[in-house]
């Protein structure tokens, strides 16, 4: 029980996918203009992670080596056109909202990196539990990244308009500021990791 | 040649089950994405030409060029067009609806893409209202959001060159 | 040596991930902290002609947006270092150019708290997360400067209206914010420009920064520069004559139509040229690399200005030039003796 929880916190901060491993770089910083897009894009994200991840430790005995990739891929894209047809038909904004990048997680390398990092040599359990560690992890990171940039660079939380007289610091909302805000918070992870060990 | 022949079938059997997965997953969402996409269509085009109460596309081959509308007489009372053009960082599709004298009803902004806090605006109400009661010819006159320049000249334009096209056609 | 003693020193502070490896970086190692200090000052005094002309142009308002610039770049760099628990050095005078420079590029009716973020982004995210002066890749002012345009163009590109064309400050001076565009919005617009003279530019009767507009005081400070030797003329003249001759060969009504005086003389090319692009630590340091430095800014900031959204390119042309100058540095450094 003990290693499961293990597994399961490591995605959270230890092995954070977006700041430590750099992983899935793309859609973070595409699609966290707004709270509700990360909160969104996260929740996708761990959906297509826990499937992916379940599936490819149950195959993982069954497929040879060198067919490996093209499996784990097809696995993945089959849970990502899952997750964008159940967003099509239940949550239609949000699709537009995110447009591209839901097909995209296909190719996140986040997903194709536990694939083949942890789910390829671990037990389904323990796969579970990688999976949700990480997607929370994923997740957590779009919402502090998305939650910063909505907050200054458009003076809303989540839609909401905090402070009426405020004037927004574009360019939080514009790429060059998820880079600026994504290297600070980087920074400051490896300085938290730093100071721990 | 063994072993070309049993990776081929394990990756065939995989592609076999994912497929037959989404298929059923299609199966189960696709009359409830059909319902989303008409429904969204249909508020966005009462919201354009809110005296309306049905709407029928009018076609030339598989695309609509415009919508007639209908009022609650049966007769005709206006029209509706679809513009599109390249703003800023996507392309921006707008909605317009059009009464018998040729003059702008409403317009809405219902596809976008553009930069949060800037380009978006163009989905303000305070830019969309400055096109109701324009007509082809002033609708430059519609003054363009100050930081979105571009996002909102590209409306202008589209809308702008829409009409005309219609016009021609109405005629 | 000196400079290996002063490098293990930092590293000891800054490397706390055990990967304590010495690195000493391509020769000539021209900087040493001693006569920073007398640098950064040089080049301060070297700028406040400019200064006072800009007060002298937009009154009152100038003086309060340069020195609540300076003394917010210079909290700012104290508070951080306190934080940090590092050796406080506001006496080498980097914050307080830093400062100066930023304020020499905002308008001089922008509002107070963009002065102070700007000199906080600055001082902050331009210089000292890179590890402090000597550390940072990009000009901190310029850094500054392109933060503020892309959050609030609107006050960035609002710029006051000269108080009056004969110099007089004591006269009756009226601060209700006239705005005006600047020479180069005008040009960028499409339309004419009229009643301003050559004259007018150079002693900077027109829209503009604070402290870029007067040609003149600019050109003063930099002649002190340059007869020190604290700046060598080849990148400031380089980069000068890139962009009038490409701005003469890309004229608006064809080839070789351009306005090769007024593109030198208006926006805030002299500025850039002589105190922005000039800084040693983001600069190439072999005159080889100097010279394409210069060049490459001169191209870049004309084809912002011909081609781009902007109707100014010279912040963004330095800083991109500034990304590349450690490539340049790579390509141009001297070879030794022999080999």
């Amino acid at each position: 029980m003990k290693l499961e929880r293990k597994e399961f916190i490591k995605g959270i901060i230890k092995e954070n996918p977006t700041f430590v491993l750099a992983l899935g770089l793309c859609p973070t910083l595409a699609v966290s203009t707004a709270m509700s897009n990360g909160l969104g894009m996260g929740i996708a994200a761990t959906f297509v992670l826990l499937g992916s991840n379940i599936f490819i430790s149950l195959i993982k005995n069954i497929v040879p080596d060198r067919i490996r990739i093209p499996c784990y891929i097809v696995v993945i894209a089959t849970f990502v056109t899952i997750t964008e047809l159940f967003m099509k038909a239940y949550s239609p904004a949000l699709n537009r909202a995110l447009g591209i990048y839901v097909p995209l997680i296909v190719v996140n390398c986040m997903v194709l990196g536990r694939a083949e990092a942890y789910a390829s040599k671990s037990s389904v359990k323990n796969s579970i539990m990688d999976a949700l560690g990480m997607g929370l992890g994923f997740t957590l990171a779009l919402l502090l990244i998305s939650g910063i940039r909505e907050i200054l660079g458009l003076g809303t939380f989540f839609g909401y308009k905090i402070i009426k007289s405020y004037e927004p610091m574009f360019i939080f909302a514009l790429p060059s500021g998820a880079l600026l805000v994504i290297g600070l918070l980087m920074s400051l992870f490896g300085l938290l990791k730093n100071k721990k060990t | 040649m063994k072993e070309i022949l049993k990776c081929g079938l394990i990756l065939c059997v995989i592609c076999v089950v994912a497929s037959g997965l989404l298929a059923a997953v299609y199966s189960f969402t696709s009359a409830q994405i059909d319902k989303q996409n008409k429904n969204e269509t249909g508020e966005a085009l009462k919201q354009v030409m809110p005296r309306a109460i049905r709407f029928e596309a009018v076609k030339s081959g598989e695309e609509i060029t415009y919508y007639r509308c209908y009022g609650k007489d049966n007769k005709v009372n206006g029209f509706i067009f679809k513009a599109k053009a390249k703003g800023y960082s996507s392309e921006i599709e707008t909605l317009a609806g059009l009464s018998l004298q040729k003059k702008i009803t409403a317009i809405k902004v219902i596809s976008q893409n553009e930069t949060p806090g800037l380009g978006t605006r163009v989905t303000d109400e305070t830019f969309s209202q400055q096109f109701t009661g324009k007509s082809a010819g002033d609708i430059s006159q519609v003054s363009a959001i100050s930081g979105a320049t571009i996002s909102s000249r590209a409306v202008i334009k589209s809308v702008e060159e829409k009409l005309k096209e219609l016009q021609k056609i109405l005629k | 040596m000196k400079n290996i003693e002063i490098s293990k020193n930092k590293e000891d502070k800054i490397l706390s991930d055990g990967v304590n490896k010495l690195t000493v970086s391509y020769s000539p190692h021209l900087h040493t902290n001693q006569s920073a200090a007398k640098i950064m000052w040089s080049v301060f005094l070297s700028l406040i002609p400019a200064g006072i002309a800009g007060i002298f142009i937009f009154g009152s308002k100038a003086l309060w947006i340069i020195s609540l610039g300076i003394i917010s770049a210079i909290a700012t760099e104290g508070l951080l270092q306190y934080l940090n628990k590092k050796k406080i050095t506001l006496n080498d005078g980097s914050a307080a150019l830093t400062g100066l420079l930023l304020s020499y590029n905002l308008p001089a009716n922008s509002p107070w708290w963009l002065v102070i973020i700007g000199s906080f982004v600055a001082v902050a995210i331009g210089k000292q997360i890179f590890g402090g002066l000597g550390q940072n890749i990009f000009n901190p002012a310029l850094v500054g400067r392109v933060f503020l345009m892309t959050c609030w163009p609107k006050y960035m590109t609002s710029f006051m209206k000269p108080l009056n064309a004969g110099f007089n400050v004591f006269g009756s001076v009226n601060y209700d914010a006239i705005t005006a565009a600047t020479p180069l919005m005008i040009v960028k617009e499409g339309e004419a420009l009229s009643g301003l003279s050559y004259w007018d530019l150079f002693l900077g009767r027109h829209a503009g920064c604070v402290g870029e507009v007067c040609i003149l005081a600019l050109l003063i400070g930099a002649l002190f520069l340059l007869l020190k030797k604290y700046i060598s003329w080849h990148i400031p003249i380089i980069y000068i004559a890139t962009v009038g001759v490409f701005s003469w060969i890309f004229g608006q009504k064809g080839l070789f139509s351009g306005n090769f005086l007024f593109s030198i003389l208006s926006g805030g090319l002299i500025l850039g040229a002589f105190f922005m692009a000039t800084d040693y630590v983001t600069s190439p340091l072999t005159r080889k690399g100097q010279v394409i430095f210069a060049a490459g800014c001169g191209v870049l900031t004309s084809v912002i200005r011909l081609w781009g959204g902007y109707p100014e390119g010279v912040s963004y042309a330095i800083l991109m030039m500034n990304a590349a100058t450690p490539i340049i540095d790579r390509y141009t450094k001297n070879r030794i003796f022999g080999k």
